[in-house]
């Protein structure tokens, strides 16, 4: 039994890793900004699997709801608001440029791998066991009105400042 | 805990096989004579008018964008209604300072008049 | 032989990647939407890695962190939108090469 839930952990997890990787190469390949989106959808909803993997229930669930569900939405109501045809050629040669920013790129992940095999991560360990993570939302809202009350309630300043912000540059008339 | 999902799983695969099964199983089956009059667009009868991307308002941005920050608002009450048994007082006074600033965002909008649809 | 579980290496990896590919996306493209679509990516592959850190070192502030950096992404996402709206509007673009004002 043991063996069958790691086989399955490791093939849910081999399964969801390539499909995110290759929904987020075509999304910054493919030319049309909607199915941009839609890759962008499809690999929160990969990267959500492997929450649940990760015994957190209550960010896979926010995953879904808020980032698939509410910002890609918003994402792509403003691409049908501006109307957008695909990418024009530039007049800019920008070509080198972008392979030695990719390139550069590319050497940062390098370093990363070469940093996660070099040291392996340490830290203390804490209480939170898987057992206790079952009950997910629970120790979140534990943990929320605890030691993170005071971030809690200055989320709610920021949440009033991004909807003044929007309103106020959504609403105003050019001259 | 998997194994808990490992049912859903098996839900996801079986819809995903039952729709890839429905489309492939219409598109082997079923014959087809395409026609120029079959391609044209259908617009209840009538010939299309324009380009089918068409931009939009922006009163749809002002009402997606409200829809977002709210659920943002609703996400943080889901682990507080989790763990109200235990803090009562102390949960309701923390929870009535937060909505109590996002109360004042939405008395803005409704002034400013962005929740009008004219 | 005995098939260990997965361990938290992969998943950091996988973060690593799915940043990586952010970067490119947001360092190759012009649209500026697809600018900021890499960056949420960005931003989700990080929530990765700080989830993947809470699970092996059972502890919950990883969890909390990614809870708020979502939240921040919302917000950042209404402004940053409403913000790409009244640049199509003055200037008729949004790819961020041609938006050159205040450059020098």
């Amino acid at each position: 039994m043991e063996t069958i839930g790691t086989i399955l952990q490791w093939l849910i997890f081999l399964g969801m890793a390539f499909t995110s990787i290759l929904a987020s190469v075509l999304l910054i390949t493919r030319k049309n900004p909607i199915h941009s989106a839609l890759f962008l959808i499809l690999n929160f909803l990969c990267v959500a699997v492997i929450y649940l993997l990760l015994y957190s229930q209550f960010i896979a669930i926010i995953q879904v709801l808020v980032y698939a569900g509410a910002i890609v939405m918003l994402i792509v109501f403003v691409i049908m608001l501006l109307d957008l045809e695909e990418e024009l050629r530039s007049r800019l040669k920008l070509f080198y440029s972008k392979v030695i920013g990719s390139v550069l790129a590319v050497l940062f992940l390098f370093g990363l791998i070469y940093g996660l095999v070099a040291t392996s991560p340490t830290g203390k360990t804490g209480s939170y066991t898987a057992e206790k993570m079952s009950a997910n939302v629970k120790a979140v809202g534990e943990a929320l009105f605890n030691q993170y009350l005071f971030p809690f309630e200055v989320v709610s300043i920021l949440l009033v400042v991004a909807i003044i912000g929007a309103v106020i540059l959504s609403k105003r008339k050019l001259s | 805990m998997l194994v808990e999902y490992f049912t859903i799983g098996i839900f996801i695969a079986i819809a995903i096989a039952f729709a890839c099964f429905a489309v492939l199983a219409s598109h082997f089956l079923g014959q087809r004579k395409p026609s120029a009059i079959k391609q044209a667009p259908y617009e209840c009868g009538m010939t299309t008018v324009g380009s089918s991307f068409r931009r939009v308002p922006i009163k749809y941005y002002i009402i997606a964008m409200l829809f977002l920050i709210f659920d943002i608002e609703v996400v943080f009450l889901y682990p507080w209604a989790v763990v109200f048994k235990e803090y009562r007082v102390f949960a309701f006074v923390s929870m009535a300072v937060f909505l109590g600033i996002l109360i004042l965002a939405y008395i803005y909008i409704w002034k400013k008049g962005a929740l009008e649809w004219e | 032989m005995i098939l260990p579980p997965v361990p938290p290496a992969f998943y950091l990896v996988l973060s690593g990647i799915l940043f990586t590919i952010g970067v490119i996306g947001a360092l190759t493209r012009r649209n500026a939407i697809v600018v900021f679509m890499c960056i949420e990516l960005m931003l989700n592959s990080v929530n990765l890695s700080f989830i993947t850190f809470s699970r092996f070192l059972q502890s919950i502030e990883g969890v909390l962190f990614a809870f708020f950096i979502i939240a921040v992404a919302a917000a950042e996402a209404a402004v940053g939108l409403a913000i790409f709206v009244m640049l199509y509007r003055s200037k008729e673009t949004i790819n961020v090469d041609e938006v050159n004002l205040l450059k020098w």
